[in-house]
C-alpha cells in the first residue's frame, strides 16, 4: 500500500478564473483592472467579484487611482498571497507527479 | 471527482499557471522610454548653466543650480510613469526594479550633496559622485533590460566620472562641464536609442 498522503488544496485557489489572477499578478509588480480582464479573458462583473474574494481572503491589496469616473484600481499580490499560491502549486505539482501513473492503470481497468 | 477526474483536473490547473506565466512574462514589450529624456535634459541643462554660472559669477548661490534638476525631472518622470501605465496596465518586476533603482540613485545624490557641503568637501568629488552614480544606474538598466548601448554608454560614463576627480581647485567648475557630458552620455543618447528600440519594437 502506498504512503502518499493527499497534499491539502487551497479551495480558494481552486478556481480557474481566480487562479489566473492570482498567477498574473505574482509575475508582476501590479496591474491594472482592464489589463487583468484583458489576461484572463473574463468579464467586467466576474473579475471584480473574484478579486474581491481574493481580497477580503487578505491575497490581494487593491488601490484606486485617480477620482471619478477616470478612477482605476491597482492589484497587487500580497506576501500571504504569495505564499499560498506557492503551496498550491507545489501541491499539485506533487499530486500530479505521483498520482498520475496510477490514474492511466485505474483508466486501464475501467476501459 | 474520481482519481482519473482528479488527475484530469491537477493537469488543467497546472495548463493555466504555465500559460499565464508565460504570457505575462514573455511579454517583453519595453516601456518607460521617455524617463530617461525626462531626467536627461533638466539635468544636463541645469549642470552646463551651474558651469557658465561659476564661470563668470563664482559665488556660493551657484553650487546649488544643479538643484532645480529635481524641480523638473520629478514632475516629468511622474507624469510619464502614470502615461506608461496606462497605456500597458500594469507594471513588470524588471520595471519596478529599474524605477526603485533611479530613486535610490536620485535620493543618494541629493543626500550626498547636502552630506558633502556640510564635511566641506563638495568642491572636491560632488560632480564625480553624481556621475559616477548615474553612469552605474545606466550601466545596470542596460544589463536588465538587455540594451547593449545603455551598458556601453555606462561604461564610458564610469571612466570619465574618474577622469573628473583629477579638475580640483581653479579647475573645479570643468569638473561641473564633465558631469554635463556624463549625463548627456548615460541620459540623453541611450534614452533617445531606446525611444527608436521601442518604435521599431512597436512596429512588430
Amino acid at each position: 500500500m502506498s504512503s502518499f498522503k493527499f497534499p491539502v488544496i487551497n479551495p480558494l485557489l481552486h478556481n480557474e478564473l481566480r487562479l489566473k489572477i492570482m498567477v498574473a499578478l505574482d509575475s508582476l509588480e501590479s496591474a491594472n483592472f482592464m489589463y487583468l480582464c484583458e489576461i484572463t479573458g473574463s468579464t467586467r462583473g466576474n473579475l471584480s467579484v473574484q478579486i474581491k474574494t481574493l481580497q477580503e481572503a487578505g491575497y490581494l491589496e487593491v488601490s484606486k487611482s485617480g477620482s471619478g469616473p477616470s478612477a482605476r484600481s491597482v492589484c497587487r499580490i500580497t506576501r500571504k498571497g504569495m505564499e499560498v499560491l506557492h503551496v498550491y502549486e507545489q501541491g499539485l505539482r506533487r499530486l500530479f507527479s505521483e498520482r498520475v501513473p496510477g490514474d492511466k492503470e485505474s483508466l486501464q481497468k475501467i476501459g | 471527482m474520481t482519481t482519473t477526474n482528479r488527475g484530469n483536473a491537477t493537469s488543467d490547473e497546472l495548463d493555466i499557471i504555465t500559460r499565464i506565466r508565460g504570457e505575462v512574462m514573455g511579454n517583453r514589450e519595453p516601456t518607460g522610454e521617455n524617463l530617461f529624456l525626462a531626467w536627461g535634459y533638466p539635468a544636463a541643462f541645469f549642470l552646463l548653466l551651474q558651469f557658465v554660472a561659476l564661470l563668470i559669477w563664482n559665488e556660493a548661490w551657484c553650487y546649488w543650480i544643479w538643484l532645480g534638476t529635481e524641480f523638473v525631472g520629478i514632475p516629468l518622470m511622474v507624469y510619464f510613469l502614470r502615461k506608461d501605465y496606462e497605456r500597458t496596465g500594469h507594471r513588470s518586476l524588471n520595471s519596478n526594479v529599474i524605477l526603485q533603482m533611479w530613486i535610490y540613485v536620485g535620493c543618494a545624490c541629493v543626500i550626498g550633496a547636502v552630506a558633502m557641503g556640510m564635511a566641506g568637501v563638495f568642491e572636491y568629488c560632488f560632480c564625480s559622485l553624481i556621475a559616477l552614480l548615474s553612469s552605474m544606474g545606466c550601466f545596470l538598466t542596460g544589463l536588465i533590460l538587455r540594451f547593449r548601448p545603455k551598458t556601453v554608454c555606462g561604461v564610458i560614463g564610469t571612466a570619465l566620472s574618474f577622469v573628473s576627480l583629477f579638475f580640483q581647485g581653479d579647475l573645479w567648475p570643468w569638473q561641473m562641464l564633465i558631469t554635463a557630458i556624463v549625463t548627456i552620455i548615460t541620459l540623453i543618447i541611450p534614452g533617445h536609442l531606446f525611444k527608436q528600440y521601442v518604435k521599431n519594437y512597436e512596429l512588430i
